[in-house]
């Protein structure tokens, strides 16, 4: 029975291969879509768990409390570990750690520049990364040594064994290679491709040594015993920075490693989630696509009603129950399902590393894993039992009287059920043509507001190996003054669009008590404003005319937030020194284009810069200008390669996880409008098999190929234009919660919305016309004779 | 094995009763070959439908091999699908992605016939109606009669008692008509099959024994055939 119900199927299958085609076709789509979303999840979702003790690892946040509310960062004083480790009971572990910044790290020959962590052996306890060499209990102990990843290593060294092999970092520090781990997963929030020891990050930054609690300059993690030691530990902490340094007002925070990642958004102190709504997002995402391509199969297969009602009919009086019967039908819908996996994984497979490109992710199917396939089988089993059971109920109740005396209409007709699925898909579309909208909107509106500088244009070269040297500086400006290729040059203490370099440690007259407020602080050289082309509203840019060794230059929210009448002129106090404000600069925006500007504070300092900033000149080639920078920077630097960025690129890449949303919604709005188009396929073909006669009688009687288009057109339009009116208000509810997390956001307009009921009507229009012609251009005969 | 005592059907369309069979009383019994003749709505179909149980009665008592109808159960139903009814339609109503042979077999699956006695049956079959040569063609690679051949021995590959046919030959050429009615014939009188046929043509009707006269839902006559031939 199940060979010959099998055969049937295929033979089915066969027979109507436009059918089988759409429907296998939407269902592999919509399976891919839902696979690829669910591995991007779960992806996401394993960040930071692939430590062995991941659940009982922390990271400490300072809250800070500005008076009004609390900002919340992952920086802290570098006293905090071992104060962590010494007073608070149950704490295992307790690191410090360096961000990650790229060095350049060399063998004598080749030299790279790639991203360095400085951090501890207890870093190395709770991250328990895998040791393909060397010994993890005495990694990161010595002062001139280093851990390479596997992948650094092999570039390195070859074939060749690294350990106890030398390497120079920055042209400066000689190491031996002590360790060699495997290289990361990228869905590990701390990315590096060497580790340094912590001693030498103090080596290299004297300054840190009386640092004190106020200078938040690194990472602190720790790890508790167990879980239960977790409440007085926490309470314990909370309270560290009061004990240590009583004024700051600052309150530290145990934030748990795996939820680094995924809830990384602070409100008043307290974390409120992150790109975790992203990931649920898509999660709901894949199953909505699922869901949509699982309604498709349906509309197709019931569409196909009229001709399986007499084989039903057939099927009863010959002996067959119901059940048998539904039995035949799922096997049917089974063996769609089975097909259109096998084109998903195709699909899946060929699409994959473009996702990966994408999305910068690490996504694989991994075929070992027996997780993957039990999701897999309750995926095959859910698709097939949603998409086949409609269809087998309906089917399989067609009374086989009515079919077999041949009253046409089959039982009761399902076109009802089927016009609300199409709604149903169809106002999902439409919700997410208009979320991809405002998406690209707002992206768009944040790249067009006003940043307060020129980012056309500029360049950063970074300063490093002999620019570094006294005086190279004030060289390497001459220098590239002199070839015209640039008009100014300035120095810069951090690359413009990186964030950190804050602090509180600024005072100024009629400051109220407990009043600290975080300031991103910058040193700037000469000219600096000028170069990057922002706005002097008060006051002057530092000049080599002026001693300005003693000034400052205030942005406008600082001067705002400090309520200062006259800022220019005003001594203030930073630090231990007092300095003047020179200049009062339009705020410009150096972090998230996204949020609004903090409080600024540039101070005086053409040496020991991080970039030099380049304006090129706008009536150079391009192309020549790099050249002759290339050569200058040479001819200072000999030993490394040059750095140069243009500030465009970087300030792109602030825009990624939005950038990354918009992809995703684009690329599976996409694929969910299409499965529905091949839904509303289905449901045309079907309407114009049940209208064949009303059409070829119409057409007797004089109506036009027009007037049939329009007539079969109608109702579709109105079911598209049905669906758009449910799925309004409900994407305005979705798209004011997303742009609720911004602080500049883009005003809603009606423009998504028409873009949505226009592009789905003019899609589905075309769709049905597909159908609608041919029957509209069919001979009449060919309908009227068979009755 | 037919007792129909009284049998009424109407369809009620706003309020208003339009009967269809009226006060239908009648008795058939094993080994008959009946037709049941009338004009164009008379309720032929209305009645044969009534009696393969695909309709049920509005009023009246029906006895199907002594059990009654009305009080019948779907599983019960089917059982007598399985083993007792065998239905011939006027089109044909062959399962259109099945061969011929699959169309033979299939009442023999839901019959839970063994594989090895399916084949047998169903070469016999095909066989006695000379298209063995045809088993592996799909339906609409055949003629209206071949087609209808191919209907009736489905009908027969069950070994129903009763063979119920609206109106057999249709839609065929009056060669192939004599030809299906030949074989009703000789199968009524070789293996004793009870045969109730709905039919417009007095030279089919002549190949019965009996004739049920339908004239506006009511038996008008119900006359014994001179058995000419
Ligand atoms: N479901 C129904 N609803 C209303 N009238 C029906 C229905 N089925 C059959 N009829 C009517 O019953 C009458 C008898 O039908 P039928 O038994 O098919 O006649 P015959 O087979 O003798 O031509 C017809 O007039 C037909 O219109
Ligand atoms: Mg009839």
């Amino acid at each position: 029975m199940f060979r010959l119900n099998l055969k049937i199927a295929l033979r089915n299958l066969w027979k109507n291969k436009s059918f089988t085609l759409i429907n296998i076709g939407g269902l592999s789509i919509g399976l891919a879509s839902c696979m690829i979303l669910l591995l991007y999840v779960k992806y996401e979702w394993g960040y930071d768990k692939q430590f062995t003790n991941y659940k009982n690892t922390y990271i400490i946040y300072t809250n800070h409390d500005t008076g009004t509310d609390k900002t919340s960062y992952a920086w802290t004083p570098a006293l905090l570990a071992p104060e962590l480790k010494a007073k608070i009971p149950g704490v295992k572990y307790a690191s410090h750690s360096s961000y990650p910044e790229a060095h350049l790290i060399g063998n004598g020959e080749n030299s790279f520049k790639t991203n360095a962590v400085f951090a501890d052996n207890d870093f190395l306890k709770m991250l328990d990364y895998k040791f393909l060499q060397g010994n993890p209990d005495q990694a990161l102990q010595k002062v001139n040594t280093v851990i390479l990843t596997a992948t650094l290593a092999k570039r390195l060294f070859g074939n060749e064994d690294p350990i106890n092999r030398s390497v120079k970092l920055d042209n400066q520090d000689v190491l031996k290679v002590e360790a060699v781990i495997a290289d990361l997963p990228k869905n590990s929030s701390i990315q590096f491709e060497y580790l340094l020891p912590w001693v030498l990050f103090e080596n290299k930054n004297p300054w840190m040594k009386d640092a004190g609690w106020q200078a938040m300059i690194c990472l602190t993690m720790l790890q508790l015993d167990d879980e239960k030691t977790f409440g007085a530990a926490s309470q314990l902490i909370k309270s560290i920075y009061e004990r240590s340094d009583p004024k700051s007002g600052n309150e530290a925070l145990l934030h748990p490693l795996s939820k680094w990642h995924l809830y990384a958004d602070f409100q008043n102190g307290k974390s409120v989630g992150g790109k975790i709504s992203q990931v649920k997002t898509f999660f709901l995402l894949a199953f909505c696509i699922l869901l949509i391509a699982c309604v498709n199969f349906m509309n197709l297969s019931t569409a196909k009603s009229e001709k399986r009602a007499k084989e039903v009919g057939v099927r009863k009086v010959i002996g067959s129950t119901r059940k048998m019967l539904i039995a035949q039908f799922i096997v049917e819908s089974f063996l769609l399902t089975i097909l259109g996996l096998i084109l998903a994984f195709i699909l899946i497979e060929a699409s994959i590393p473009y996702f990966n490109q994408l999305l910068n992710t690490d996504l694989i199917i991994d075929y070992t894993d027996w997780t993957s396939w039990t999701a897999l089988m309750v995926l095959t089993l859910f698709t097939g039992l949603i998409a086949g059971s409609y269809p087998a109920f309906f089917l399989s109740s067609f009374e086989p009287v009515k079919v077999l005396k041949g009253f046409g209409k089959a039982g009761g007709s399902s076109l009802p059920v089927r016009k609300i699925l199409v709604v149903f898909q169809f106002v999902f579309a439409a919700c997410l043509i208009i979320c991809t909208t405002v998406i690209y909107q707002q992206i768009n509106y944040i790249k067009d507001k006003p940043i307060g500088y020129n980012k056309d244009n500029l360049m950063e070269i970074n300063l490093v190996g002999a620019l570094q040297g006294e005086g190279k500086f004030k060289l390497l400006k001459e220098q590239l003054l002199k070839t015209g290729s640039v008009t100014s040059v300035a120095s810069f203490s951090r690359s413009i669009n990186r964030m950190g370099q804050r602090a509180f440690n600024i005072s100024w007259p009629g400051k109220p008590k407990n009043g600290d407020i975080l300031f991103n602080y910058r040193f700037a050289g000469y000219d600096f404003i000028k170069t990057i082309d922002a706005g002097i509203i008060m006051g002057r840019d530092f000049s080599a005319n002026f001693n300005d060794e003693k000034n400052v230059l205030l942005n406008q929210t600082a001067v705002k937030v400090m309520g200062l009448k006259h800022p220019v002129g005003s001594m203030i106090k930073w630090g231990d020194g007092n300095v003047t404000i020179v200049g009062v600069v339009k705020d410009f925006v150096i972090e998230s284009p996204f949020e609004k500007t903090l409080p600024m504070i540039i101070g005086h300092n053409d040496n020991n810069s991080a970039v030099a900033v380049l304006r090129l000149s706008p009536d150079q080639n391009l192309s020549n200008s790099i050249a002759q920078i290339d050569a200058v920077v040479n001819g200072i630097n000999p030993g490394f390669p040059v750095e140069r960025k243009f500030v465009n690129d970087n300030f792109e890449e602030k825009f990624n996880n939005e950038k990354q949303l918009g992809i995703v919604a684009n690329w599976f709005g996409g694929f969910a409008i299409f499965i529905s188009c091949l839904g509303l396929l289905g449901l045309a073909l079907y309407m114009a098999e049940q209208r064949k006669k009303e059409i070829s009688i119409r057409k007797v009687l004089g109506a036009s190929n027009i007037n049939i288009l329009s007539l079969l057109n109608k109702d579709f339009i109105k079911l598209v234009a049905i669906a758009n009116l449910i799925a309004f208000p409900a994407a305005y509810v979705i798209v004011s919660k997303w742009l609720s997390n911004y602080d500049f956001r883009v005003p809603i307009t009606l423009i998504p919305f028409c873009a949505a009921l226009l592009i789905s009507l003019v899609i589905a229009s075309l769709t049905v016309s597909i159908q609608s012609v041919k029957v509209a251009k069919s001979n009449p005969v060919d309908a009227l004779k068979y009755e | 094995m037919i007792e129909l005592k009284n049998i009424e059907k109407y369809y009620a369309n706003k309020g208003v009763k339009s009967y269809i069979l009226r006060h239908v009383t009648a008795s058939i019994k094993q080994g008959e070959f009946v037709s049941i003749m009338g004009p164009s709505g008379a309720g032929k179909s209305t009645l044969l439908n009534i009696l393969g149980m695909l309709e049920e009665p509005t009023y009246g008592q029906y006895e199907f091999m002594g059990e009654d109808i009305t009080s019948l159960n779907e599983r019960k139903r089917i059982e007598l699908y399985r083993n007792h009814i065998g239905f011939v339609f006027q089109a044909y109503h062959l399962i259109d992605e099945m061969t011929v042979a699959e169309n033979i077999e299939a009442p023999l699956l839901y019959k839970k016939v063994s594989g090895a006695e399916r084949k047998s049956r169903v070469a016999d079959v095909l066989d006695r109606f000379n298209m063995v040569a045809k088993k592996d063609l799909f339906p609409n690679q055949l003629s209206g009669g071949q087609q209808q051949l191919v209907g009736i021995a489905r009908a027969l590959v069950a070994q129903p008692s009763v063979i119920l046919a609206d109106e057999p030959t249709g839609n065929l050429q009056s060669a192939q008509a004599l030809q299906i009615m030949d074989l009703f014939k000789k199968l009524n009188q070789e293996e004793g099959i009870t045969i109730i046929q709905v039919t417009h043509s007095e030279v089919n009707a002549g190949y019965g024994s009996r004739i049920l006269h339908l004239l506006d839902g009511v038996i008008k006559e119900d006359v014994t055939v001179e058995q000419t031939v």
